[in-house]
């Protein structure tokens, strides 16, 4: 990968959901990150240039959407992205003003998974509603 | 049917007839004692009977036929105003008499008592109404159209009377039982403090007590029965009589009930359930997806290597050098080293993932299993670890578990009930420190404690959440007491586990600090000394 290829971060607390997404995304334009808590995806956030933030829902201490929030705040610039078997249960008042470019669900369809990266990528960070 | 106030529910009747004042005339003997409810009232002269008419609620006048002839007309014509019927009561009298009578404009004229009584009745009868209404109806058909089940007996408990109810419930015809000694349906012999024979014995009543009944296959029934003793006129009984219901019914919606909230529980489960099988499924879906695209590339590198066998085999050095470096370049596109590699761990990953899903699985059904009708041995520190295995899911985000099980001997129990029990603690334990943390991102810290006790096992499972004011503390075994948002359960959590503890011949006691933490003890004993 050269420097000027995108960077993609991806936090989930389970190693096999990482390690699956990252077989996803081998052979996509991008550099790929896994991270497997908040702390050291805070930690990549600070010291690299980061383009697209991928979060898990549930995670241990903090839910996936509370840390997008403070990504949001720290780095507006980052495109954020949630991914979760929770869907149901997030409401969409509290997804708004997070400003989250998409929920992709678990199980996801690898096809869709990439086009919606890509897409993501292309548009840039929204502004939260 | 217009009853007087004094004879509420009771035809008025008025007798006239001469006679000693206060004495009752031979034709008012011979209607008294027939079944019929009639409230009879003799006048003795015309005033009398124009007072009582005048009351407008008499039904039916009776003139006795020893009464001066000019009253009689007199009363007639009265009767006749207040449009109510008469009746002549000539005892006695010969048919040039009753002709004389027929002539006059009465409704009937009776020579015998008996013909009087069913002269009364007709008329009562055709005025819409008979004494109190259907009070001529045969017990047998009341006790027959009554959907309570009834048996009764004689002073000798041989049966009496048997309805269809209890009939349908014994399994035989109503009439089949009759003459047959209460045992052959109550079991036999029957026991001196079963009620029923209490009853018949020591005049004593009972009410809802549970029992069997022989089934007329020899199965015993589950009843609920109520029973007294019929007394005669000393007052001593001379006979029984027992209503009853089967349980069957009733325990199947307590049981229905116990199953509801267990589900309700269940389904506080099944999001993170399905959040924990969605994990495994999730990779393991991506690794198949990429897993077939490896297989794709690697036949393309396969295609490559079999055109180079059919070149080297011919032996034409340059087109072997061609072969051999489209080779080499798609294994280089291809990754082969790499693709290999991980694709042995694409397929050992979902392997283990579809052995988590596996257990997933196992656990619930372990769970929702219903248990045999026999106490098991149980293991209740493989109960508490299984019920842990459950709950997990929506745990780990928020608890950190610590497990401290001594050794302890089995304990005859229902292990899905003790499950249940068990399943209710920790949810409650993860709702109270989940109402602490609430979004800090801090874990509280629950803690399963297992050890032998005096005689049985105690469990304990604390927890650093919320706690429980005093208030609450004295309510939580309370059936629908809740203080959860409506939608998480009915707040029969406890006070069911309260009760399956209960049944186990155990004990569930709670204590608890408000912002400190609640701990929850159960003890089960070891013996068999448990009810149920």
């Amino acid at each position: 990968m050269n420097s000027a290829s995108p960077l993609v971060l991806i936090v989930d607390d389970e190693p096999r959901i990482l390690s699956a997404l990252r077989r996803s995304l081998r052979r996509e334009p991008y550099e790929v990150i896994a991270v497997e808590s908040f702390r050291e995806a805070y930690h990549v956030l600070e010291s690299q240039p980061v383009t697209l933030l991928l979060s898990d829902y549930k995670m241990p201490g903090m839910t996936g959407l509370h840390f997008l929030s403070e990504v949001a705040r720290r780095h507006p610039a980052v495109v954020r992205l949630l991914i979760t078997g929770w869907m149901e249960s997030i409401p969409q008042h509290e997804i708004d003003p997070v400003g989250v470019w998409a929920v992709i669900d678990k199980p996801w369809d690898d096809a869709e998974l990439k086009d919606t990266l890509r897409e993501a990528l292309k548009a840039g960070a929204p502004i939260p509603v | 049917m217009r009853g007087s106030s004094e004879h509420a529910g009771v035809a008025r009747v008025l007798l006239a007839s001469p006679g000693t004042q206060g004495a009752v005339p031979d034709c008012g003997r011979a209607l008294q004692g027939h079944g019929l409810a009639l409230g009879l009232e003799v006048v003795r002269d015309v005033p009398a009977c124009a007072r009582a008419l005048a009351a407008g609620d008499a039904q039916l006048l009776v003139v006795d036929a020893g009464c001066a002839s000019d009253q009689v007309g007199v009363m007639l014509d009265l009767a006749e105003e207040a449009g109510v019927a008469v009746v002549v009561a000539a005892l006695g009298s010969g048919p040039l008499e009753l002709a004389y009578w027929g002539s006059q404009p009465v409704a009937a004229c009776a020579s015998t008592g008996a013909e009087l009584v069913a002269a009364v009745r007709d008329q009562l009868d055709s005025n819409g109404s008979a004494g109190i209404p259907g009070s001529d109806l045969p017990a047998t058909a009341i006790l027959g159209a009554l959907n309570v089940a009834l048996l009764a007996s004689d002073a000798a408990g041989r049966i009496s009377h048997c309805n269809e109810a209890a009939a349908r419930i014994l399994g035989t015809a109503a009439d089949s039982l009759q003459g047959l000694p209460l045992s052959s349906c109550l079991g036999s012999p029957l026991p001196e403090a079963h009620p029923v024979a209490q009853s018949l014995s020591g005049g004593e009543s009972f009410e809802g007590y549970e029992t069997t009944l022989v089934h007329s296959d020899g199965q015993s029934i589950a009843v609920g029965l109520s029973c007294a003793p019929i007394r005669g006129p000393g007052g001593d009984p001379v006979g029984v009589v027992a209503v009853f219901n089967e349980l069957r019914e009733a325990r199947r919606m307590r049981g229905d009930v116990l199953q509801r909230e267990k589900m309700a529980s269940i389904g506080q489960l099944a999001a993170g359930v399905a959040h924990e099988i969605n994990n495994p499924m999730g990779f393991i879906h991506a690794n198949l997806a990429q897993t077939a695209e490896y297989a794709a590339e690697l036949r393309l590198v396969w295609s490559r290597v079999e055109a180079l066998q059919k070149v080297a085999l011919a032996g034409d050095p340059v087109q072997l050098r061609a072969a051999a470096q489209e080779l080499a370049a798609a294994s280089e596109e291809v990754d082969v080293p790499f693709v290999l590699g991980d694709l042995s761990k694409a397929i050992r990953e979902s392997q283990e993932g579809s052995e988590r899903i596996r257990h997933i699985v196992q656990d619930l059904r372990d769970f929702s299993h219903p248990d045999s009708s026999e106490r098991e041995s149980a293991d209740i520190n493989q109960c508490l670890d299984s019920t842990a295995n459950i709950v997990w899911p929506i745990m780990k985000h928020l608890v950190v578990l610590k497990k401290n099980y001594g050794d302890l001997p089995p304990v005859p129990a229902y292990p899905m009930q003790i499950k249940q029990v068990l399943m209710n603690l920790l949810v409650n334990a993860c709702q109270a420190i989940e109402q602490r943390v609430g979004q800090s991102g801090e874990m509280g810290t629950v803690e399963l404690e297992t050890c032998v006790a005096p005689e049985g096992v105690e469990v304990r499972v604390s927890d650093d959440g919320v706690g429980i004011s005093a208030e609450h503390r004295q309510r939580i075994f309370d059936p629908f007491f809740t203080t959860k948002r409506v939608g998480s359960g009915m707040g029969l959590g406890l006070s069911t586990s309260f009760k399956i503890v209960e049944r186990h011949g155990g004990t569930l006691s709670v204590e608890s600090e408000e912002n400190v933490g609640t701990t929850m003890r159960l003890f089960l004993p070891t013996g068999a000394r448990a009810p149920g």
